[in-house]
């Protein structure tokens, strides 16, 4: 057993850009290899959008921002958004079409979508991704694995007794810990997307315990916390947190009525936080999506 | 204390000293009747011996039993071992000068509140030389959470470099010759970073530790990032884990006594169902709260970071604020009023 050398990798580690230059700078660069970042939001803020970005910049050579290699896209919720992808990628060819001139491919080619339905699925899976990894006869190799999401997939399955939330926890850290071993050994950036609940009262305040540097996330002027609870935020590096603002449709119309055709209202605003990282300070920006993806604010 | 300065015959202390029995510590540590078989004399003889040895060893300051010490030498010698500082003067005084060196300390909280950067802030103010206060020594960091961020380690490495410069810089009418050797790029040189994939990595590695500090005895924390992770998975059996745990932190324990460096083992939070509701608890159960010497516990209180020993022999409960910073640990802004001037 060898220590690794600190020194002979660069000092910043690889990091795949989002595009969006607001995010890339909360992210210091964008979202790190061989680590495992977690993306909190509520449903229609964007995480999947922000997901297929991120799968398809993944293509993109390591001097413009991105990894060089394909993606797999494990999506729990079905289903699965072709149409969007197909979308997004028509820009993306047209902006970077000389990835794609010499081989005569496309930007769909290189994003492998799994559809899977269950923890035991995905366990399955897992092993195949490894030696998908290594006799991968794709020009690409794979860099970057997006599970989407992960609260879809345990939070039908279990009850909510003890043993079967035990049972569930120790799952948690199975799935985190397979996922990180594969981040490791080749190099991948591994971005999870979860769900929140509606934030409830309880006796003990458990619910409200306040976990990275926001005191509480509020997303459409609601107080919500992460789904799958604090075991599972103990699974993750990293942990972001996209919301919506609260502040109603009528500001919305008001800003239609005076400049007439403003299609961002204040509503389509979302705003990104850092909840926590070992290497990020916390930090927030508000961007917008639009038809070619992902765009930062003032 | 030689055999040959006991008030004996010749001809029995040169019995006793071709029989191996050259010290008194030696003697102290066999019964009478081994020690006649062994030196060929009569068992009244060898209890004449040893009772001579006794009462020797006595009014010297060696021990009766072999590798004891008295309470009073331990004391010294715990006073004079070093301390490695947190960069977070406010935390150093609650933990009575920094995390103590040959103790294992535990330190645990919710995520995000800065165990890990505790970490990192460790394995890098270990390696402040000893003209400006530290042990000049070498880090392991075990990351089995993939936390580890090289960017964010040279971040506080370089930080750590100009602090030591600008209390060159100040001190410089005292000391005309010290300048600062370090740079950030040794600082990580010097961190022995192993990156463990399961728990059999995990326990190998521990095993494998003994031989690896031996070799590089300038090692002067180990730091494990974070114990619990691979335990919180693939463990039907809740005895054997404990059993597998309590053996790592028996281990830990001697590495620390043996080598004389500090053990840092960071946990994690989990909900613990007691009386009828859930309460928060270090991860790992109730036996392994046994295990380490000293037990930290990070919490959040507003929007502050405290630090408060939950557990320690020699310590009493307090409690601390500390910020983590760009440049690494530090003192909260609130209680910066608080920092005596150097």
């Amino acid at each position: 057993m060898k220590p690794r050398s600190l020194v002979s990798q660069s000092p910043t580690s690889l990091k795949l850009t989002t595009g969006c230059e607001a995010l890339d700078a909360c992210l210091r660069g964008g979202f790190p290899c061989n680590s495992l970042t977690e993306i909190v939001a509520e449903s229609g803020c964007g995480k999947t959008q922000l997901c297929l970005q991120l799968s398809l910049r993944a293509q993109l050579p390591i001097s413009n921002g991105g990894l060089n290699g394909s993606s797999l896209y494990l999506h729990s919720e079905l289903p699965f958004p072709f149409r969007r992808l197909h979308q997004l990628s028509k820009s993306f060819h047209l902006s970077n079409p000389n990835i794609y001139a010499d081989h005569n491919d496309n930007p769909c080619d290189h994003v492998f979508v799994q559809n899977v339905h269950s923890v035991d699925h995905l366990l399955d899976v897992m092993p195949k991704i490894d030696s998908f990894v290594k006799s991968s006869r794709t020009r690409l190799p794979l860099k970057l694995i997006v599970l989407d999401s992960v609260a879809a997939l345990f939070r039908s399955e279990f009850e909510n007794t003890p043993g079967d939330l035990r049972k569930r926890s120790s799952l948690f850290f199975k799935v985190s810990g397979k996922l990180k071993r594969l981040a490791d050994r080749f190099g991948l950036v591994v971005v999870i997307t979860n769900q929140v609940t509606d934030f409830v009262e309880s006796s003990d305040g458990l619910s409200g315990l306040r976990i990275g540097n926001l005191r509480g996330l509020y997303s459409s002027g609601r107080r919500v916390v992460p789904a799958l609870g604090l075991a599972w935020a103990n699974c993750v590096n990293s942990r972001v947190f996209i919301s919506r603002s609260g502040d109603g449709i009528c500001e919305e119309r008001r800003e239609d009525d005076e400049s007439g055709s403003s299609s961002v209202g204040r509503r389509d605003r979302r705003r990104f936080d850092i909840v926590f990282s070992p290497y990020l300070p916390a930090s927030s920006c508000e961007f917008v999506i639009t038809r070619e993806g992902i765009c930062g604010v003032g | 204390m030689e055999t040959s300065r006991l008030p004996l015959s010749s001809s029995i202390r040169g019995k006793l000293i071709s029989a191996g029995y050259t010290s008194l510590s030696s003697i102290s540590s066999v019964s009478s009747t081994d020690l006649a078989r062994d030196v060929n004399i009569t068992e009244s003889e060898a209890f004449e011996i040893l009772k001579m040895a006794n009462q020797v060893t006595c009014s010297g300051s060696s021990s009766l039993i072999n590798g004891a010490k008295n309470a009073w030498d331990m004391l010294n010698e715990e006073e004079a071992l070093p301390h490695i500082t947190t960069s977070c003067s406010d935390l150093d005084k609650i933990l009575g000068g920094g995390i103590s060196c040959s103790d294992v300390t535990e330190i645990g909280g919710v995520p995000g509140i800065g165990k890990t950067q505790i970490g990192i802030q460790l394995s890098v103010n270990v390696q402040i030389p000893r003209e400006f206060g530290g042990l000049g020594g070498k880090a392991i960091y075990i990351d089995t959470e993939g936390s580890f961020m090289v960017e964010r380690a040279l971040q506080i490495a370089e930080a750590c470099v100009e602090d030591m410069e600008e209390y060159t810089g100040y001190m410089h009418k005292h000391f005309k010759a010290s300048q600062v050797q370090m740079k950030p790029k040794d600082i990580l040189e010097n961190i022995f970073y192993f990156r463990v994939c399961s728990y059999t990595e995990q326990i190998a590695l521990v095993n494998h530790l003994d031989k690896f500090i031996s070799e590089n005895k300038d090692v002067k924390v180990v730091i494990v990032d974070s114990i619990t992770f691979h335990f919180r998975q693939d463990f039907d059996d809740l005895a054997q884990r404990t059993r597998v745990l309590s053996e790592m932190a028996l281990k830990f324990m001697k590495l620390a006594k043996k080598f004389s460096l500090a053990v840092v083992l960071l946990n994690q939070v989990t909900t613990k169902y007691t009386e009828g509701s859930f309460q928060l608890a270090l991860a790992l159960g109730d036996s392994w709260s046994h295990s380490c010497t000293n037990r930290v516990i990070l919490y959040w209180n507003g929007d502050e970071r405290y630090a408060y020993i939950d557990k320690s022999p020699s310590l009493p409960s307090a409690s601390a604020s500390y910020t983590v910073t760009s440049r690494g640990l530090r003192n909260s802004s609130s209680s910066s009023k608080r920092v005596k001037m150097m």
